[in-house]
């Protein structure tokens, strides 16, 4: 664990509280970003009407639920219907805790940390916290008390347990790589030089670890349940799949859960395979780091989208079949080879 | 009271008033919700431990993965189905609390008794520094002095996973109770079927060992009368008033 400055309590929960509410911002206007950046794949417009260029949907779309009549099936199961949406959510936004968005600065005349904590376990924090937010998913598709919403829900469940697996196999060799599972130390880890023969790169574990870059990207899509791993929650397979039930605000808590996964997927991948607020200019001025950070997660957000309008979504014995028999194999040959060219290059084997 | 005092009380309240709600709830799932409370109090009390690895793959393996699939179990079982405390006979009743009233006495009896409380292990914070931290600690402990226990669990693992493949084969649980073979009911009076020759345990027979005929392409069913309650323009009011 790299030393952090020891801030004043209040000092932490004033940076929580605006790492938070930036996150939600941020996931409302992914709303916006995925309905205009699928629109201009689909050669249409998007929301134009409501505000200058339709910037404020999301608002609209808030407004919307909130005000819709909150439905609750008479035979569901009150107490699990009230609690489910909000494990999804709860869970996905409590990750954000162990992203650094940076070093420690200096404002205001205080030393200031630039993340909520540096967990030395943080990579394992939000992988827990991943699978956490699945007990949203089936006590929402069980108290729902449908048939088809608890077969949705089995079926998710049953995915995100898979993916989740190899999730975890596919960081290991980065963890490797890196020795630590503080991801601050993985990220510090990144910004010395790496010569490739006449290049100096950036040490960047996508570099050093490409197959887990792609196994990463592939199960953090099927984890968040997005295209083309969408089918527990698809419309035309099983009306909604496991959010069939949820109507106004608690249907709301399902969906932008989804989307702070999302976005925390996209936070986890940049940081720990882009280097995160690695980039030209980045130890001069911490909002240049800042900077770099946002546009690695934007781009991870746009291949989100991207995948959705584009490939069909995968059958589920396809999907599954994926994930055990696929790349779960690659990420263990993934980890002997690391483990190997580890050993060679230290000079232990 | 220091702060972590009043925490760890905080976490122990509600760790074991959740290990209450799993024998006291109705539910199954209801009791399985519980257990995930009890777990993740008991991770939190990992952390404050200083274990944090620990704490971390209690909630990843055990409550993630495992009481999922327990779940999994629990909301496809019919609640009906499961013995109820209150429909046993008051002999087995008494017996029941008598036991677990003994249980309790010698637990707290062993742990006033015979534990070391207050003492630290040799996990001391300054030997955990020196090996590197919690995960260097428990690597090296597990592949070097504890090698062995860890391969005989995962072979153990490995015959729980294909036994529970082979006992959900297709041919094993066919639809209808006939087509059934090699299983065994669980004692319950719906579990058996009349219908078949069983043995004492509700076992129902293996077939003799011949070739799997093909499955049979069901037919389909011939045109059926549409018959409609209202007449079609009923439905509309498109261009009527």
């Amino acid at each position: 664990m790299i030393e952090a400055a020891s801030q004043p309590l209040w000092l932490t929960f004033i940076v929580a509280f605006i790492l938070m509410n930036v996150l939600l911002v941020g996931m409302a206007y992914m709303t916006y970003f995925e309905r205009k950046v699928m629109a201009a794949m689909q050669d249409r417009m998007g929301p134009t009407r409501t505000g200058p260029k339709g910037l404020l949907q999301p608002l609209a779309d808030g407004i919307k639920l909130l005000g819709k009549e909150d439905l609750i099936p008479a035979s569901a199961d009150k107490i699990v219907f009230y609690f489910a949406p909000l494990i999804v959510f709860v869970t996905a936004i409590v990750r954000v805790a162990v992203i650094p968005f940076g070093g420690t600065i200096e404002l205001f005349g205080r030393e200031i940390n630039l993340f909520v904590t540096d967990l030395n376990v943080g990579a394992l924090f939000l992988l827990a916290f991943g699978s956490l937010g699945v007990y949203g998913i089936i006590l929402g598709a069980y108290a729902s008390a449908n048939r088809y919403s608890l077969l949705g829900g089995l079926r998710a469940a049953a995915q995100v347990v898979s993916y989740e697996i190899v999730l975890g196999l596919s960081l290991v060799g980065v963890f490797l790589l890196s020795g630590s599972l503080s991801i601050r130390d993985i990220l510090l880890q990144q910004q010395v030089d790496l010569q490739i023969g006449p290049l100096t790169l950036p040490n960047w574990f996508i570099l050093s670890q490409p197959l887990a870059f792609v196994i990463f990207l592939i199960a953090g899509v099927a984890e968040t349940n997005r295209a083309p791993f969408d089918l527990p929650e698809a419309e035309t397979e099983l009306v909604s799949g496991f959010h069939t039930e949820y109507s106004a605000f608690r249907f709301s808590f399902y969906f932008l859960g989804e989307y702070i996964n999302m976005i925390i997927v996209s936070l986890f991948a940049a940081t720990l395979f882009l280097g995160g607020v690695d980039g030209p200019g980045s130890d001069r001025y911490w909002g240049m780091g800042v900077i770099w950070l946002l546009v690695k997660v934007i781009f991870f957000l746009f291949f989100y989208v991207w995948l959705r309008t584009t490939l069909p979504r995968f059958r589920y014995d396809q999907l599954m079949g994926i994930a055990w028999k696929v790349l779960l194999p690659l990420a263990l040959i993934n980890i002997v080879v690391t483990a190997f060219i580890r050993l060679v290059g230290n000079g232990q084997l | 009271m220091p702060w972590d005092v009043i925490i760890f009380y905080i976490l122990a309240t509600v760790c074991i008033l959740a290990a209450g709600g799993v024998v006291i709830s109705n539910n199954p799932v209801h009791a399985g919700v519980f257990v995930v409370l009890c777990f993740f109090n008991v991770a939190a009390i990992f952390v404050m431990l200083g274990a944090e690895f620990l704490a971390a793959v209690q909630v990843i393996v055990y409550t993630g993965a495992i009481l999922v699939l327990v779940l999994f179990v629990l909301m496809l079982v019919d609640p009906d189905d499961l013995p109820e405390f209150h429909a046993a006979r008051p002999v087995q009743r008494t017996v029941g609390l008598l036991l677990g009233a003994i249980l309790l006495l010698e637990v707290g009896a062993a742990i006033l008794n015979r534990t070391v409380i207050g003492q630290q292990g040799n996990a001391t914070p300054e030997n955990v520094a020196a090996v590197g931290g919690n995960v260097q600690g428990v690597g090296r402990v597990l592949y070097t002095n504890y090698v062995l226990a860890f391969e005989v669990v995962s072979l153990v693992l490995l015959v729980g996973i294909i036994g529970a493949i082979v006992l959900a084969l297709p041919e094993r649980l066919g639809a209808q109770p006939d087509q059934r073979q090699g299983t065994i009911s669980l004692g319950h009076p719906r579990g058996t079927d009349a219908a078949i020759a069983a043995g004492p345990l509700g076992e129902t027979p293996m077939p003799p060992a011949s070739p799997r005929e093909p499955r049979s392409v069901p037919t389909l069913d011939p045109q059926r009368e549409l018959i409609m309650v209202r007449d079609p323009d009923e439905y509309t009011t498109i261009g009527r008033r």
